[in-house]
């Protein structure tokens, strides 16, 4: 009896890692397939040859790396600027005695609550008007003030935690409050810091609207942005196509196969705090 | 030292910085888009004050508008219907799966990857026959050619193919929040109760399911107020298209102003927006706080 139902129970999650993975290994077939192979449309085959230009066309037709470097560069000074930002902010709001620590708070709250999609339109008209439409700035301003919410609210309730005691005496040994802050409080805070990263790059890296809004020039663009017009250009050869998507995916893929612990406990620390 | 004395400039140093790019950018638009919600303006010639007039028409007039708010709605429940199948998947990862939580793992690589890498090959799945699309291959194999659809151009078919994608996506998001709730109770709890004569679904209905109640709200919640702006994969996989068949409040919202430039239109499309999320969520958290004084 015992045994029937494990074997049910194994059955059952076999089942759903097939579900789960299948497409993405379909995905990777396709990428490996003529268009002939595509067309003929079976759902479980392997490529007869595969078709390992499908990927060195996709790399010389569309600019991979370009986009690649434009992703790396806009999610890493949003990183630092994220975490540099919420982490003063947390700090003074548990810390330092004033009488708007509560509301600033609460501020931070409610944003949590203000779908980012209905500022596009006014940021946009904003922009325009300071002349930062187009550029790298158009994009780093809002990734970066729609994490800080969360970045806060994280950072700020971890630092609650802390002990005083170590505040107190490098404060009576005479540190600075910013010494303080630099030297202890930020070393302590690793922990939260790091699933603050993780939640925001997930994010960051994947977002495609506000980039597709914002930026207009190939120069700029970041990898989901730059999939997606290579997809929509070369609408003709599927293998090419399968390529890209595949290409895009991966460096996600490969972090966190890297980190993979590291990002669930991450994503659902985020979760269960926001 | 309970919290630190220090100057004004020392605070205003610590909070301005965040605190002023946070409100330019979250509660300044906004605000400015509450104004352009009352202009006939397409963003490059004058604009005309129309006071309430975008609100009566959206209200009112718009056709597509309340399908599209109705779409929304329907998209939430959707992406809530699998919470409690996460729950029991939880449950069953725990008490027979050892290292259950790599499995998890490997069902969370949806969740990591963007919106125009899984739309794309979610296109590619659900393609007629004539261009490959695995979807149809399946039926066709399995002698159901009469279900074959050419499944994200056909009105009919369309939303229920982006509920679909939206349930694979985080399916594995919840059964990771599930499977980490689960975990959490105490061993020694289900311990206790087996002495005195409760184990399997009799400890599951009084331990696990008041326990998890907290947990399964944060599921909730986050399928709910996540599938109100559902936007990112409709936008890259249909557009709001066939006409109009997918378009949800938000998508509507980016047609309205950046595809036909009405700018005021679409500011009050995305104040509407706003404003319902505001009430969800209010809403949302005062029905569970109820339920969870029942329940615990």
């Amino acid at each position: 009896m015992l045994k029937a139902k494990k074997g049910f129970v194994y059955l059952l999650f076999a089942i759903l890692v097939v579900t789960q993975l299948y497409p993405l290994f379909w995905l990777l077939m396709y990428s490996l397939k003529t268009n002939e192979e595509i067309l003929s449309g079976s759902f479980f085959s392997l490529p007869t040859i595969p078709q390992w230009h499908n990927y060195s066309e996709a790399y010389t037709s569309g600019s991979y790396l370009k986009y690649l470097g434009n992703s790396v560069l806009v999610t890493g000074v949003t990183l630092v600027a994220v975490i540099i930002l919420s982490a003063m902010t947390a700090y003074a709001i548990s810390r330092f005695k004033w009488k708007y620590g509560p509301y600033v708070l609460l501020l931070f709250l409610l944003g949590m609550m203000i779908p980012m999609q209905a500022t596009l339109l006014p940021l946009m008209i904003i922009f325009k008007n300071l002349d930062l439409l187009d550029t790298r700035w158009s994009i780093i301003i809002p990734y970066t003030a729609f994490a800080l919410p969360i970045a806060v609210f994280i950072l700020s309730g971890f630092m609650r935690s802390i002990p005083t005691d170590i505040e107190e005496s490098a404060f009576m040994d005479g540190a600075s409050v910013y010494r303080i802050f630099r030297s202890i409080i930020l070393p302590i805070s690793m922990p939260p810091v790091m699933t603050v990263c993780i939640l925001t790059f997930i994010n960051i890296w994947n977002e495609y609207i506000v980039a597709a809004t914002f930026i207009s020039s190939e120069n700029l663009k970041t990898l989901p942005f730059g999939v997606y017009t290579f997809v929509s250009q070369y609408s003709v050869n599927y293998g090419n196509i399968g390529a890209f998507l595949i290409m895009g995916a991966l460096p996600v893929i490969i972090i966190y196969f890297l980190l993979s612990e590291r990002i669930t406990k991450g994503m659902v620390a985020g979760a269960v705090k926001g | 030292m309970n919290v630190l004395k220090v100057p004004a400039r020392t605070i205003a140093i610590f909070v301005l910085p965040c605190l002023l790019l946070y409100i330019g950018t979250v509660f300044v638009p906004i605000l400015v888009s509450f104004y352009t919600a009352t202009l006939d303006w397409n963003g490059i010639g004058d604009a005309k004050f129309v006071g309430l007039a975008n609100f009566h028409t959206l209200l009112f007039e718009d056709n597509n508008f309340w399908p599209s708010v109705k779409r929304t709605l329907m998209y939430s429940v959707f992406s809530m219907i699998e919470i409690p199948f996460c729950l029991l998947f939880a449950i069953l990862l725990n008490r027979y799966v050892r290292k259950g939580s790599r499995l998890v793992t490997i069902y969370f690589v949806p969740v990591i990857l963007s919106n125009v890498i899984l739309g794309q090959l979610w296109k590619t799945i659900y393609n007629p026959t004539s261009m490959g699309g695995m979807l149809n291959g399946i039926l066709i194999q399995l002698g159901l050619e009469n279900w074959t659809h050419s499944w994200l151009t056909e009105p009919a078919t369309a939303m229920y193919a982006l509920y679909f994608v939206s349930l694979w996506q985080y399916f594995g998001y919840h059964l990771l929040i599930q499977f980490t709730g689960v975990q959490n109770i105490p061993d020694e709890i289900y311990e206790a109760a087996k002495i005195d004569g409760a184990d399997g679904f009799k400890a599951d209905r009084y331990i696990t399911f008041p326990m998890i109640v907290p947990i399964f709200k944060i599921s909730i919640v986050l399928a709910f107020i996540g599938s109100l702006q559902a936007f990112e994969l409709v936008m890259v996989m249909t557009g709001g298209g066939p006409a109009h068949a997918t378009d949800t409040i938000a998508t509507h919202m980016y047609n309205m102003s950046f595809l036909s430039q009405k700018y005021g239109y679409g500011s009050a499309v995305a104040t509407f927006l706003v404003v319902f999320c505001l009430i969800v969520t209010v809403v949302i958290n005062f029905i569970f706080n109820k339920v969870e004084r029942k329940v615990t």
